[in-house]
């Protein structure tokens, strides 16, 4: 159905968020035409040309705000606990239809916009050609194709493994060439069998021609760094984002270094640090504990996790107060963490120390900067893509407000959502205790 | 979810058609236990076993068939008029999306079991194996994976070509491998800009080493023939199912043949007309024209549609009348019909001059027993799979009350409608 082009969509009776840190409005509205924001402020002061035809949404005590944006989702992932060695090996039409199902659960959540991790081969490239031809539905997407990974490396088994800075060159055109919109690169081992997380990946030089490479076509890159080291390296070498962030020695000891979370300030590096992944695994035992009790092994890992989650907390609560750039990614559905629940990793955002708002900007605004898409989307801004959601209640007050999505307009359409029940199906919900 | 659910679900409606050809019950119901059929009767007659939970539907002035057989479809396709020789240039990921949306159109149209009669590589299987570990919904399906042709041969683009009886032998061994729940062969030629309409495409020797290999394994195959040669040959071949039947001679003039009807009939083998895809387009130009209008060329396609879909009924009437059995399929999303209108094919029926029973039957119970699965589908009886479509009106009277589909029900559960793409 092609939209009239005259044809405007006016979002009232709302209080208002415009996602890029102005002060919240009362009595808001939105002013749609086609696809774009045409106007946003007191409702007094948006209306539609003289004569233009008008379709009127009127939305009374709910809140109007950008539509999220989740910097970090694995598409190809169940969510279910399995590891990504096991998932690799399913079928790529397999896991392109499980993408699919994920980025219809995303979307009808809340999430506009996502960043895609590391997915196999072409499945992203390939479910976004499918979006784009109307077969499936899903979020805007920027999407890294294949991450780049060492022989052995985290996520090596997803198709893109390279030695040395001409490979490491090599490896970055040919995914630019596929359709990446950035590059993602696994600059420590992980839970990849084969791969250490405690110990950096690359070498400098290597790290250093990625981003070399990826800056030349005017793309980002990203790091998944789980040990300082690999933090420390992808400073060196220019890395945009810094993912997880954690702070841990090569010996697996804690030690947040605050002369690093400095340096990542000073060079303006996002970081990601995905503490729902981790509180996803302790929800999971603790759901266990409560079903059918835990072995004492089972128990020790539970009280590791929960330390870990405290531990992660801190770091994160510390790199906020130096006012470090820590925005929202979930890294669902890695792990045991299914997408259609972004709304928990902006959650401990907060519990770590930000206000609600500065929560709803780290999956708003905040967020779509990271991603270098904030000309296209993330705020309610005139000449951005009209990406809206209406909540009940007020984020700003209380996060978990994104939760209670009523409407979800993607450029400008309102997105069938179809049953409540099938979109409250896709929420995991934490333990009883 | 599925542990607190009630174990009994009792469906009761303004009448029942159990998809055997006996008249509708009225007021009668269904009551079903976990994924099966418990018992078929008169709404008085019909409980669950005392005290057991059960949950309850009441459809007013509604009626319960079983769940439709569209014994013919391509999940890949795109139903937008392009070629499969266009269709078949996307890629593998691309396809089997498109597959698992044709799949879920299906299903809420009422749709419960489709036979997919030919798509590329391992797409369907890979739809199969997403749907079996709950990544998306559809109806059951009876896959031919790849079919089987000639060098050069309708749909071979898909991916199995074979030539000589050992080569055929091969291809077959090689799909019921991969999964085949039975063979499709294209024994003439088709819309495939390499190959021969009008002409058969295998030898006889070719189509009986499949026939022979397919029936070994227990699985069934079907042909298609889009002239008369190919029908001939593979009712020699021994073939399950002819699909199109379309009664042509090589130079294209249009010639019915009584000796192959009757043969078809001796054999006791299925056609599948696939009159729908001619009747959705007929209805939709019909459409156009009312709303707006017609171009010139419109209005001759129209025309020549109209023709050629008049003489497909009568070869239709014909073939009945020398005692074919028909199985009703659909063969959207091929060519410019979309996946959802299976409707069109029942339509097509009644036009042709069955009854509407007798189009219920060939949708549902007939199309089960051509596709080999009347043992656990096709009607509703006790022990079956609990496979319903809950339609306004009454379809027995009018077969166009199969459009309105209240709800569906698969191995028992009702199905979630909610969201088209």
């Amino acid at each position: 159905m092609p939209e009239n082009a005259q044809h405007y969509k006016l979002l009232t009776g709302a209080r208002l968020i415009d996602g890029a840190g102005g002060p919240l409005i009362d009595n808001g509205a939105v002013l749609v035409h086609g696809s774009r924001i045409a106007a946003v402020g007191p409702a007094s002061t948006v209306s539609a040309p003289d004569g233009a035809s008008v379709e009127r949404f009127d939305f009374p005590g709910k809140t109007i705000m950008p539509g999220m944006v989740d910097c970090h989702t694995h598409h190809n992932g169940f969510g279910d606990g399995r590891s990504g060695d096991d998932l690799s090996t399913l079928p790529d039409e397999v896991l392109t239809l499980q993408s699919a199902r994920n980025a219809r659960a995303s979307l009808f959540s809340g999430v506009t916009s996502i960043r895609e991790n590391g997915p196999k081969n072409f499945t992203m490239f390939r479910l976004r050609d499918a979006v784009n031809q109307g077969i499936a539905v899903g979020p805007r997407m920027v999407l890294c194709g294949r991450p780049v990974a060492i022989i052995g490396g985290h996520m090596g088994y997803f198709g893109s493994v390279a030695t040395g800075p001409v490979e490491a060159r090599a490896t970055t055109r040919q995914l630019i060439k596929e359709g990446a919109d950035y590059i993602k690169i696994t600059a420590t081992g992980g839970s990849t069998r084969t791969s250490f997380p405690l110990r950096p990946s690359f070498e400098v030089d290597e790290l250093k021609a990625i981003t070399e490479e990826a800056h030349k076509f005017g793309k980002l890159t990203a790091a998944h760094c789980v040990s300082t080291q690999g933090t420390v390296n992808s400073l060196e070498a220019g890395v945009d984002m810094i993912i997880h962030c954690v702070f841990k020695e090569a010996d697996g000891s804690d030690v947040f270094r605050p002369e690093v979370a400095e340096r990542i300030g000073r060079q303006g590096a996002y970081v990601n640090p995905t503490l729902h992944v981790g509180r996803s695994r302790i929800w999971v035992m603790q759901h266990k504990k409560e079903r059918e009790g835990l072995t004492p092994e089972e128990q020790q890992h539970l009280d590791a996790g929960l330390r870990n989650l405290e531990t992660r907390m801190e770091d994160c609560r510390r790199m906020q107060e130096m006012g470090l750039r820590v925005i929202t990614g979930s890294d669902s559905s890695w792990g045991d963490y299914q997408l259609g629940n972004t709304v928990y990793e902006a959650e401990l955002l907060v519990a770590s120390g930000y206000s609600a708002m500065k929560g709803v900007l780290s999956v708003t605004g905040e967020a779509a900067k990271a991603l270098g898409i904030d000309d296209v989307t993330g705020t309610l801004e005139p000449g951005k893509e009209a990406d809206i959601i209406v909540v009940d209640g007020n984020p700003a007050d209380d996060i978990n407000a994104l939760w209670n999505v009523n409407e979800v307009f993607l450029a400008g359409r309102r997105v069938d959502r179809g049953s409540p029940e099938s979109v409250e199906a896709n929420r995991q919900m934490p333990p009883r205790g | 979810m599925s542990e607190t659910q009630p174990a009994f679900k009792l469906i009761r409606a303004a009448r029942v058609i159990d998809g055997t050809g006996s008249p509708a019950l009225e007021r009668g119901a269904v009551l079903l236990e976990g994924d099966r059929i418990r018992a078929v009767g008169s709404e008085e007659s019909i409980a669950a076993p005392e005290g057991a939970p059960v949950e309850e539907f009441n459809y007013e002035n509604k009626t319960v068939i079983p769940g439709l057989v569209d014994c013919h479809v391509h999940l890949i396709g795109m139903g937008d008029g392009r070629a499969g020789d266009e269709l078949t240039t996307l890629p593998d990921e691309v396809l089997t999306l498109q597959a698992a949306r044709n799949a879920r159109t299906h299903l809420f149209s009422g749709v419960t079991t489709v036979r997919d009669c030919g798509a590329k590589n391992q797409t369907t299987f890979r739809l199969r194996q997403a749907m079996e570990m709950g990544i998306t919904p559809g109806p059951r399906m009876v896959l031919a994976g790849r079919p089987v042709a000639i060098v050069g041969g309708h749909l071979s683009y898909f991916g199995v070509q074979a030539t000589g009886p050992d080569e055929c032998r091969a291809a077959v061994r090689q799909l019921i491998k991969e999964g085949a729940d039975y063979i499709k062969i294209t024994a003439t030629g088709g819309s495939t800009r390499t190959s021969f309409a009008l002409r058969p495409s295998f030898t006889v020797e070719e189509l009986k080493a499949i026939c022979d290999e397919v029936h070994k394994f227990g699985k069934h195959a079907a042909a298609h023939c889009a002239s008369s040669q190919g029908m001939s040959n593979v009712l020699e071949a021994g073939i399950d199912t002819i699909i199109h039947a379309v009664h042509r001679e090589p130079d294209g003039t249009s010639k019915f043949r009584p000796e192959i009807a009757e043969r078809i009939a001796r054999q006791g083998v299925f056609v599948n007309a696939t009159l729908g895809g001619g009747r959705n387009r007929v209805v939709t130009l019909e459409k156009k024209m009312q709303a707006e209008g017609l171009s010139e060329q419109e209005q001759e396609e129209l025309d020549q549609m109209r023709r050629a879909h008049q003489q497909r009924l009568d070869d239709f009437a014909k073939m009945r009348e020398l005692g074919v059995q028909m199985a009703a399929g659909s063969d959207s999303a091929w060519g410019k019909y979309k996946m959802g209108g299976f409707q069109h094919e029942t339509d097509s029926h009644v036009a042709g001059g069955m009854t509407p029973m007798e189009a219920i039957v060939a949708a549902t119970a007939d199309s089960a027993r051509s596709c080999w699965v009347q043992d656990s589908v096709g009607t509703l009886e006790a022990g079956k799979q609990a496979d319903l479509v809950v339609v306004d009106g009454d379809p027995s009277q009018d077969i166009g009350a199969l459009w309105d589909v209240a709800d569906v029900f698969l191995a028992g559960d009702r199905v979630d409608r909610g969201n088209f793409v």
